[in-house]
């Protein structure tokens, strides 16, 4: 028997020599959808990365410029597919942006209901997703009970659960059922109690801390170069919010808090989701409380009786309406010629529609300014100096959604 | 009730100061529906958007990307950047117009890292080439992919071997999935 501590064994000065190439993904369980990494490792240290995305390209842009106005609401479902509700709204505020059109009162409620359920839904699946793959199930059972109850919610609002096409240019597709204020209400009452569960799994957990505090740290500076939106560009300490910069839909009205990371690492951006979700259900309590009455499409002016569909009870038993339906949507809604931006809060950061239009009844330039675009691309900065293992964390923390960062 | 509109979401104040700090390569700034945008000559947009950046605190880079204003247009390419004030929210749009024939702007990744994807992205969907990008490849088309898609003449089903089988966009009544133009010989090709 020889000692081991005593061979005198031979390491390589070139350690590079040994650098492997690993692609990860797009089938990876940790890359949620189909992102694909190209790895280079040096050992089980990441010396290069290159995201490599695409895979689920479905030319949203270009159909964008083939479909009329209202048509269009359902493709904007499939962008972030976590959040459609979301998405919804800020495809119609940007249109009624683009017309000079605004909702009434009770629409723009109702679409801050819908938006802040579907950042609760979406960073529930974000954060149970995250626990999981750093090896946490029961987060993930837990946080789908409260998303369940979500798209209980959502399937009251619309008839569906996950394609919901709620919005339309001009108001909502229908109004609320009497039902809805008393159930949202009963979710709204639990639901701060549900988050302190989790955050009982995880916010003081040694595993969770040692996996994430000081891993995947973002600078202020690669947050502002690489565009980071969201709780991506809050985590590094960015008080940057949509809903306070540029108010729309109301949310000047709502008291709220914006939470801040101090170090930009994945604690930090898994800490700011946990608070914008309690944030958000208090954004739901005031929006419910202060539910103002009225129709949900806007009646205003002849301008917007001729681009805004009637009510669609009324188009079932009245004449004068399904006349009014059907030239709307045969004939569309003639937008001025021009170009605008809007950009929404939306879970992942900001959801951008730019649209142009020549006066036709359609888009001549449809675009779409998806918040994972942007956040994926500083993973090739972040990535480097980490560990394989590191990888999941990290991705996680980002929280992506292919459906919009390939369009 | 509400006491903010959408339609003050861009900065007039800003546009005109960027006018005023590049007279002679920039038109004066346009707001429309509360959007402010500044037309830039190609070859100085860079250097416009890193005043914006250094001077006038637009440092969140949102948006960059292409749009086509129709094929008997000349010039025919937009360029746009969208860029928000932190400190105020507010955005800046700076827009640079391209020749229809090889449309090229200077790339932007030397002011934002981040608009390297952008500036992919426009070359795969309008082919406007990104002079100075450190690697200007396709990023969501496939590598083998022969047009640029988004410009106005790429029909929606798509051309060639890209087209989209036939039972997709209507019928397939003679089974061949919309192959049969590629399999075939053209008929002119076939008289002479």
């Amino acid at each position: 028997m020889t000692d081991a501590r005593t061979l005198d064994v031979e390491v390589g000065d070139d350690r590079r020599a040994e650098a492997m190439m690993i692609n990860m993904g797009p089938q990876h369980p940790s890359t949620h959808g189909v992102l694909r990494l190209v790895l280079e490792l040096d050992g089980e240290v990441i010396v290069k990365a290159d995201p490599v995305i695409g895979y689920l390209h479905r030319g949203k842009e270009k159909i964008g410029e083939a479909l009329t106005w209202n048509q269009y609401v359902p493709y904007t479902d499939r962008l972030d597919y976590l959040a459609p509700l979301a998405n919804n709204v800020a495809y119609a505020v940007a249109c009624e942006k683009l017309m000079g059109l605004e909702a009434p009162p009770r629409a723009q409620a109702i679409r801050v209901i819908c938006a802040e359920l579907a950042r609760i839904s979406a960073h529930l699946l974000g954060l149970g997703a995250y626990a999981m793959d750093l090896g946490a199930m029961t987060v993930f059972l837990w946080t789908f009970r409260e998303r369940e109850a979500i798209y209980s919610l959502i399937e009251r609002i619309c008839g569906a659960r996950f394609t919901t096409s709620y919005t339309r240019v001009g108001g909502l597709e229908r109004d609320l059922p009497a039902d809805f204020p008393a159930k949202l209400d009963a979710f709204v009452k639990e639901f701060p109690g549900r988050v302190d569960e989790y955050e009982g799994l995880l916010s003081r957990n040694k595993i969770w801390i040692k996996r994430t505090q000081g891993v995947g740290v973002i600078s202020k500076e690669q947050a502002l170069q690489y565009g980071l939106t969201g709780p991506n560009l809050r985590g590094s300490g960015i008080d940057f919010d949509q809903r306070k910069a540029n108010p729309y839909c109301g949310y000047e009205q709502y008291e709220f808090e914006v939470p801040i990371g101090s170090v930009g690492d994945c604690y930090d951006r898994y800490m700011c989701r946990v608070i914008e979700m309690r944030e958000s259900a208090r954004i739901l309590r005031q929006a419910l409380d202060t539910l103002p009455a009225g129709p949900v499409l806007n009646r205003e002016s002849t301008d917007a009786l001729k681009s805004v569909l009637p009510e669609k009870e009324k188009v079932l038993t009245n004449m004068e309406a399904l006349i009014h339906q059907f030239m709307v949507t045969t004939d569309s809604i003639n937008a001025p010629v021009g170009e605008t931006y809007f950009g929404h809060e939306n879970p992942k950061g900001e959801l951008g529609f730019f649209l142009r239009s020549d006066g036709g009844l359609r888009a001549d330039r449809m675009r779409i300014r998806a918040p994972s675009f942007a956040n994926l691309q500083v993973l090739r900065e972040v990535l480097p100096g980490h560990m394989v293992a590191d990888v999941m964390a990290i991705l996680g923390s980002i929280d992506f959604v292919m459906g919009e960062c390939d369009r | 009730m509400s006491t903010r509109t959408l339609m003050d979401h861009g900065d007039p104040a800003a546009g005109a100061a960027l006018h005023a700090a590049f007279p002679a390569v920039t038109d004066a700034p346009v707001t429309w529906h509360g959007d402010v945008t500044v037309q830039v000559q190609p070859a100085h947009e860079a250097a416009v958007i890193r005043h914006a950046k250094d001077k006038l605190g637009f440092e969140l880079f949102v948006d960059r990307f292409g749009a086509d204003r129709g094929e008997d247009a000349d010039p025919r390419f937009d360029v746009i950047t969208i860029l928000t004030n932190l400190q105020s929210g507010k955005r800046l749009h700076v827009r640079t117009t391209l020749p229809a024939l090889d449309p090229v702007c200077p790339t932007l990744v030397h002011v934002f890292r981040g608009a390297d994807w952008f500036e992919r992205e426009a070359w795969d969907m309008y082919g406007i080439r990104f002079e100075g990008h450190p690697d200007l490849r396709r990023i969501l088309m496939p590598d083998i992919f022969p047009d640029f898609p988004l410009r106005k003449e790429y029909p929606m089903e798509g051309l060639g071997a890209f087209a989209a089988p036939r039972r997709a966009i209507g019928g397939n009544k003679d089974a061949t999935d919309g192959h049969v133009a590629i399999i075939k010989s053209p008929p002119a090709e076939a008289a002479r």
